[in-house]
């Protein structure tokens, strides 16, 4: 029985490898295509360069009836136009298998939840890049899954200090400058240099980074402040840390914007023409590896600390815990987070202007983790795309004026959309206390079968 | 002139943006003596404030409005406390301020809304901003005229909490909650009263405030707000007079350096002070220790 769910599991890998790889070459031949079915007046050449698709296909099927799409021809459009489905289903279709086989292998609960969350992660790439080569670069949906994922890990790191420690801070902002503004300044290339710093000379900083060491720059910065910074504050108690590192985003805000600095932080310009991503795919992997980090952290012996000083912090000192130490670890590893987000943010964005970073975005990243419920990692995930895909997208209707018949429909104009939404958020704060997923996390556990895990077993 | 003629508006401006912060803060002070809370939303109630008069004195003259925008600013000081704070009493302390968070967050919404996000003119009131020159240096009667307010108003307020029945609640309910309950004390009236107050004094502090501005934006308060906050921890948070004198010192720090040509460091001090003080001295100037209890 085992050997025979083994094979079935590996013939599904094999299977899955085969229509990726299939679908994967889809998009070689167009040029060839696009010449033997007579398009190529039709198809501008630098599309084909870069391989638009979007464009490509719009421009094919505006001119369908005057080409001749025959035969073997049809077929390869056919795969042209659809490729991106088969490459997501072969992929998820491979690592589907891949978990059947580990989990047919292995009888360790730990090593079964694991391979099935990598499925399950696998799946949501597969879906994703499905979803991104549909709908194409300017819709609406990719742009909040990208701005909503990079809010998700500075939730999340946020959650880390104020959920999972106790520690309110409010410095969250002043870490994201120093990430988005250490990844900018390091990967402006050079040619650009000149241009961006035209009021320093080309500025000071005259070398190069790649875009990965760069990030993980980022939030080494921000560590670095976050650790001097720490020092002091982290000895404060409630609302005065809430003040005092609220505090020091501020000054962080106007040290980066002070002339003197100008040569490295451009004073109160922009920095821009730094490298952006163009996929979707990119903050989510860089997004999905520092949550699993964040999610080891919180369940090492570590995180229990935490807990522990977060539900009370007497006697947690009392059971041993380095209360100050502990402190220190986890506003400096949120901090690290915030850090990588502000240089996903930059990336976002494309151009970083050190205004921005108001002690405003620190509180709406606050709401966001209020509303998926303090200590919930998956509540605050949830809330981030929910939070952005609201304020972005679907209250956009609020903002406009509308009419029905000749009557103006009352109120609705520009900033509606805001007020409706700080009013439902209100009514979160005020009567869901909780939030979304209170303090609970959606777990693998009813899809492996396994028993539910309890935390805090002893009581 | 001389170093103190070429530096005597910056010396003027500061007493006076003091003043300012200075009735901002005292709405901090007391409301963070009696609920423990920051209250984060009192920076907005005092742009509110502002907003009020700009709406307001566009329909009726001065003498009327004056008075209106008192009220409503102390109406909305109060049911932003009936609101937003009073459902959450016994709630831990965290979710309150972040309610105050929700309840900035949505009041700078709303201003935005019915703004459209452009920045108002702030009428100008008669008399008070004329201008006149003392000492070589011009300026409007406002700068002289707010600190005299600002101490006549704390003296008065002072007077209040230490010589009448609600003033005595206010004391005994700042000092133990519980106990003041137990004892008959009507909290939720004292709690209200304090939000009365807080936003009157922001009320007249706005109409100073923008008179020297002169222009009124949906954040513009976000900033005083956390000065005058500052102020109050500087002063020993719940102490009027340490509250008083913080603001005085921020305002008059502040434009010193300003006049030394930091302005971009001129808000960064103050948090930088804040940071400094809970430090070497987490009470403030004339606050009391209090020892945790297990």
């Amino acid at each position: 029985m085992k050997a025979v769910k083994i094979v079935l599991a590996l013939l599904l890998v094999a299977a899955g490898c085969v229509m990726f790889a299939a679908c994967k070459g889809a998009d070689n031949g167009i040029a060839g295509l696009v010449e033997r079915i007579g398009a190529s007046g039709f198809v501008k050449e630098s599309h084909l360069a870069e391989n638009n698709r979007a464009k490509i296909l719009k421009n094919i099927d505006k001119h369908l009836d005057e080409l001749t799409v025959e035969g073997s021809d049809a077929t390869e459009l056919f795969l042209y136009r659809n490729a991106h489905y088969g490459v997501a289903l072969g992929a998820f279709l491979a690592a589907l298998g891949a978990a059947i086989a580990v989990c047919a292998l292995c009888a360790r609960e730990k090593v079964r939840r694991a391979a099935l969350g990598l499925a399950l992660v696998a799946a949501l790439f597969a879906g994703l890049y499905a979803l991104e080569t549909a709908l194409g670069d300017g819709s609406m949906l990719i742009t909040v899954l990208k701005k909503g994922v990079i809010y998700a890990l500075i939730a999340v790191s946020m959650n880390l200090l104020n959920g999972f420690t106790g520690l309110f801070s409010l410095g969250q902002a002043g870490f994201m400058l120093i990430g988005a503004y250490t990844y900018a300044i390091f990967t402006i290339p050079q040619e650009a240099r000149a241009q961006v710093y035209q009021y320093f000379d080309g500025g000071l900083v005259q070398f190069t980074l790649p875009v990965l060491p760069a990030i993980v720059l980022a939030g080494v910065a921000a560590v670095v402040f976050a650790f001097l910074i720490g020092l002091p504050v982290l000895r404060l108690k409630g609302d005065y840390l809430a003040i005092a590192t609220l505090g020091f985003a501020e000054i962080i805000r106007a040290l980066f914007q002070y002339d003197k600095l100008g040569p490295v932080t451009n004073g109160s310009n922009l920095l821009r023409k730094f490298p952006t991503f163009d996929t979707v795919l990119f903050p989510f992997a860089v997004v999905a590896v520092c949550i699993a980090i964040i999610l080891l952290l919180i369940h090492s012996s570590y995180g229990r600390a935490f807990k522990a000083i977060r539900d009370d912090e007497v006697a947690a000192e009392a059971m041993g815990i380095n209360l100050f130490l502990h402190k220190q670890l986890s506003f400096v590893i949120s901090s690290f987070f915030a850090g990588v987000g502000g240089a996903l943010l930059a990336m976002y964005q494309t151009t970083v202007q050190a205004n921005a970073f108001k002690s405003s975005m620190t509180y709406e990243i606050l709401l966001i983790v209020v509303i998926g419920g303090m200590g919930s990692v998956t509540g605050s995930v949830i809330a981030s795309f929910l939070f952005i895909a609201c304020s972005e997208w679907l209250l956009r209707f609020l903002d406009v004026e509308q009419f029905i018949g000749s009557v103006q429909v009352p109120l609705l104009r520009s900033g509606f959309r805001m007020v409706v939404f700080s009013i439902v958020i209100m009514i979160v704060v005020l009567f869901f206390r909780k939030g979304i997923m209170g303090d609970k996390e959606l777990s693998l556990s009813w899809l492996t079968g396994g028993k539910k895990r309890k935390e805090g077993a002893v009581k | 002139m001389g170093f103190f003629g070429r530096n005597l508006p910056y010396l003027l401006a500061g007493i006076s943006v003091g003043g300012q912060y200075a009735l901002i803060a005292v709405g901090y002070t007391m409301v963070y003596g009696i609920l423990r809370l920051i209250n984060f939303a009192h920076g907005d109630i005092f742009t509110a404030a502002g907003f009020f008069m700009v709406y307001i004195a566009a329909t009726m003259p001065l003498t009327l409005a004056i008075p209106l925008v008192i009220v409503l600013t102390v109406l909305l000081g109060f049911t932003v406390e009936r609101v937003a704070y009073k459902p959450l009493r016994s709630a831990p302390r965290m979710s309150i301020m972040i309610s105050a968070i929700g309840v900035s967050y949505l009041l700078q919404n709303l201003m935005w809304y019915v703004t459209g996000g452009l920045a108002k003119q702030y009428p100008s009131i008669p008399w008070i901003s004329n201008s006149i020159t003392i000492g070589g240096a011009t300026t409007k009667v406002v700068t002289i005229i707010t600190p005299i307010l600002t101490v006549a108003l704390v003296i008065g307020l002072v007077q209040l909490i230490n010589h009448t029945k609600i003033g005595m609640a206010m004391r005994a309910v700042s000092k133990d909650f519980e106990t003041s309950k137990l004892m008959g004390i009507r909290i939720n009236s004292v709690i209200s009263m304090t939000f009365i107050i807080g936003s009157f004094l922001a009320a007249v502090g706005s109409m100073l405030y923008f008179t020297n501005y002169s222009t009124v934006t949906p954040t513009v308060g976000a900033m005083p707000g956390l000065k005058a906050f500052v102020a109050a921890v500087f002063g020993g948070i719940g102490s009027i007079p340490g509250a008083v004198i913080g603001a005085f010192v921020i305002g008059i720090c502040e434009n010193i350096i300003k006049a030394l040509g930091l302005t971009t460091f001129s808000d960064a001090f103050t948090f930088a002070l804040l940071i400094v003080i809970l430090l070497f001295r987490p009470t403030g100037l004339f606050g009391e220790k209090t020892s945790e209890k297990v």
